[in-house]
C-alpha cells in the first residue's frame, strides 16, 4: 500500500511536507569543499575524509559481496592483452611490448591494467595475500578488498594497498612514483614509511625508500625541493629546499609537513613544527621538545589532529603488512 | 544513513565529526564483518553505539539564539524544536523518523540500509509520526 509517509506516494500530507521542509536543513549534504580558500583545513579534510572513507567502504563491501557470491580463490591469473589471453602463474613474468597493454583480475579482489613497456612478476596469490613485483613500467591498480591484501614490491619500496585506486611507475633505475586516485597507499622500506592519500603522489628511490608525499597540485619547484630533502640528505641544498617547501605549504600540504617532522634533521624540526602549527595547532600532549626528539606518540597525536583518521588505523595496518612481508 | 542514525541521538553540531569516527571505526573493524549483505545493519549498529557513547559523555547544552529571531532564524528555531521532539520519542521511532523526515529516505530505503524489516520500519514510521503529532499539537 502506498502512502506519503512510507514512500512519498499517494496524496501528500501537508504536515509531513512541512516537517520535511523544516528538517531538511539538517540532512547530510555530501558537500565536498576541497581546497576552498579560507576554509579551515579540518572542515575540508573532514568532508573529504568522510567521502573517501565511505567510498572505500562501499568498494570494499561491494567487492566482498561479489567475492562471496561468485568466486573461490584462483591459483593463477588470467591476463588479457592485445594479443589475446594467457595465464600468469606464480613466479611467472608478464612483459608488455612498446604498443601493448594488458589487464588482469587480482584474484577476486581487484583489477590491474598494465601500460606498454612494463615488466612485472606474480610473486604470490592466496587468500588475503596477493603480491606482485613491478620491475619496470606502469601499472594501474583498483582494489576493492579490505586494506592490506594487495602488495606490490618495487626495487625501492613495498607498496601496500590501503584501498582503493592508484598508479605505480618504476623506471629502469628502480626509481618509483605512486599517484593515488582514491583511498590510501602505504609505502614501506625498512623503517621508513609514507602514507599517501588520494590526490597525492610520492616518489621512491633505491636504497633510500619512500620520499615525502605531496599534493599533486604543488609546483615543480616544490617537488624538486622535496626530492632534495628526501634523497640527498646532508647535502648543502637541504636547508634552502626546506625553506621553499615551508614557504609554499598551505592547508592542503598538512600531510607533507607531518611527514617532514620526522624526516628533516633535528636542527630543522623547529621550522617544520612552527609551519605545521600555523595550519593545525599541536594538540594537547604534543610539545616542541618531543617532536624535536622524534617522539612517535606525539607524532601520532598530531596526525590524529589532521582529521584524516586515527593513527591506530594506520598502525594496525602497518603491523599487519610488516607481519605479512616477513 | 549513518548521518541520520547519529543525528537521531546527538546534537546536530557534533554530527559530522561523529560520522567520520563511525567510518574510521568501520574500516578498523571491517575484518569482523562476516556477511557483506549485513553491512547496513552492521554499520548502523556502530553508528548507534558511537552516538550513544558520545551523548553520555557530553554535558547538556543548548543552542543560543537572539531574543528576536529573524524569519530564517524562526524556521531554524522551530526545526530545532521539532528535532528535539523527535529525539524525545522512543529510540525505535526517533531514528526511523529522522531518516525519513531529515534525510529524505523512503521506508523501503530505510529498511534496506539499516537491516530492519520493511514491516518494522512501516510500524515505526506510523507510530512515531502519531506520537510526534501529539507532541507538536
Amino acid at each position: 500500500m502506498s502512502d506519503y509517509l512510507w514512500d512519498k506516494g499517494g496524496d501528500p500530507d501537508p504536515e509531513i511536507e512541512r516537517l520535511e521542509r523544516l528538517l531538511g536543513q539538517f540532512a547530510w549534504s555530501g558537500d565536498v569543499r576541497l581546497q576552498a580558500d579560507g576554509d579551515r583545513a579540518s572542515n575540508a579534510g573532514r568532508y573529504v575524509g568522510i567521502l573517501l572513507l565511505a567510498a572505500c567502504l562501499a568498494l570494499v563491501v561491494g567487492g566482498l559481496t561479489l567475492a562471496f557470491r561468485f568466486h573461490p580463490a584462483v591459483p593463477s591469473w588470467q591476463v588479457t592483452t592485445t594479443a589475446g589471453q594467457s595465464s600468469l602463474p606464480v613466479g611467472g613474468v608478464l612483459e608488455t611490448g612498446a604498443r601493448e597493454q594488458a589487464s588482469f583480475n587480482v584474484a577476486d579482489i581487484g583489477t590491474v591494467r598494465v601500460e606498454p613497456n612494463t615488466r612485472l612478476r606474480l610473486l604470490d596469490t592466496r587468500a588475503g595475500n596477493h603480491r606482485l613485483e613491478l620491475l619496470r613500467g606502469t601499472m594501474h591498480a583498483t582494489i576493492w578488498a579490505p586494506p592490506n591484501q594487495f602488495f606490490v614490491e618495487t626495487p625501492s619500496t613495498l607498496a601496500v594497498d590501503l584501498g582503493c585506486a592508484y598508479t605505480l611507475t618504476v623506471d629502469d633505475e628502480g626509481t618509483g612514483l605512486v599517484s593515488v586516485l582514491v583511498g590510501w597507499v602505504g609505502f614501506k622500506w625498512r623503517d621508513r614509511e609514507s602514507f599517501i592519500p588520494a590526490g597525492s603522489a610520492c616518489a621512491t628511490r633505491p636504497r633510500i625508500g619512500p620520499g615525502t608525499p605531496y599534493n599533486e597540485r604543488v609546483s615543480p619547484q616544490y617537488r624538486e625541493a622535496l626530492s632534495t630533502i628526501d634523497f640527498t640528505p646532508g647535502s648543502p641544498g637541504v636547508s634552502g629546499a626546506l625553506t621553499l617547501v615551508l614557504g609554499e605549504s598551505t592547508e592542503r600540504d598538512e600531510v607533507t609537513l607531518w611527514h617532514l617532522l620526522s624526516r628533516v634533521p633535528a636542527s630543522d624540526r623547529d621550522r617544520v613544527f612552527d609551519r605545521l602549527a600555523m595550519l593545525v595547532a599541536p594538540p594537547a600532549g604534543v610539545t616542541r621538545d618531543g617532536i624535536r626528539g622524534g617522539d612517535r606518540k606525539m607524532l601520532d597525536l598530531w596526525w590524529d589532529a589532521l582529521g584524516l583518521g586515527s593513527t591506530s588505523l594506520w598502525r594496525t595496518w602497518s603491523r599487519q603488512w610488516t607481519d605479512n612481508s616477513k | 544513513m549513518v548521518h541520520g542514525v547519529v543525528l537521531a541521538r546527538t546534537s546536530h553540531t557534533d554530527v559530522d565529526d561523529l560520522v567520520q569516527d563511525v567510518f574510521v571505526t568501520a574500516l578498523e573493524r571491517l575484518k569482523d564483518l562476516r556477511e557483506p549483505a549485513a553491512f547496513g545493519g552492521w554499520i548502523a549498529t556502530i553508528a548507534r553505539h558511537r552516538a550513544t557513547d558520545h551523548t553520555r559523555r557530553q554535558p547538556l547544552t543548548e543552542e543560543l539564539v537572539n531574543d528576536v529571531p529573524s524569519p530564517k532564524q524562526g524556521d531554524r528555531l522551530e526545526a530545532l524544536a521539532i528535532l528535539d521532539a523527535i529525539k524525545s520519542l522512543p529510540e525505535a521511532y526517533n531514528e526511523t523518523l529522522v531518516l525519513r523526515l531529515v534525510e529524505g529516505m523512503t521506508g523501503a530505503e530505510i529498511a534496506e540500509r539499516t537491516g530492519l524489516t520493511p514491516s518494522s520500519v512501516r510500524v515505526n514510521l506510523h507510530r512515531g509520526m502519531k506520537l510526534l503529532r501529539e507532541k507538536l499539537a
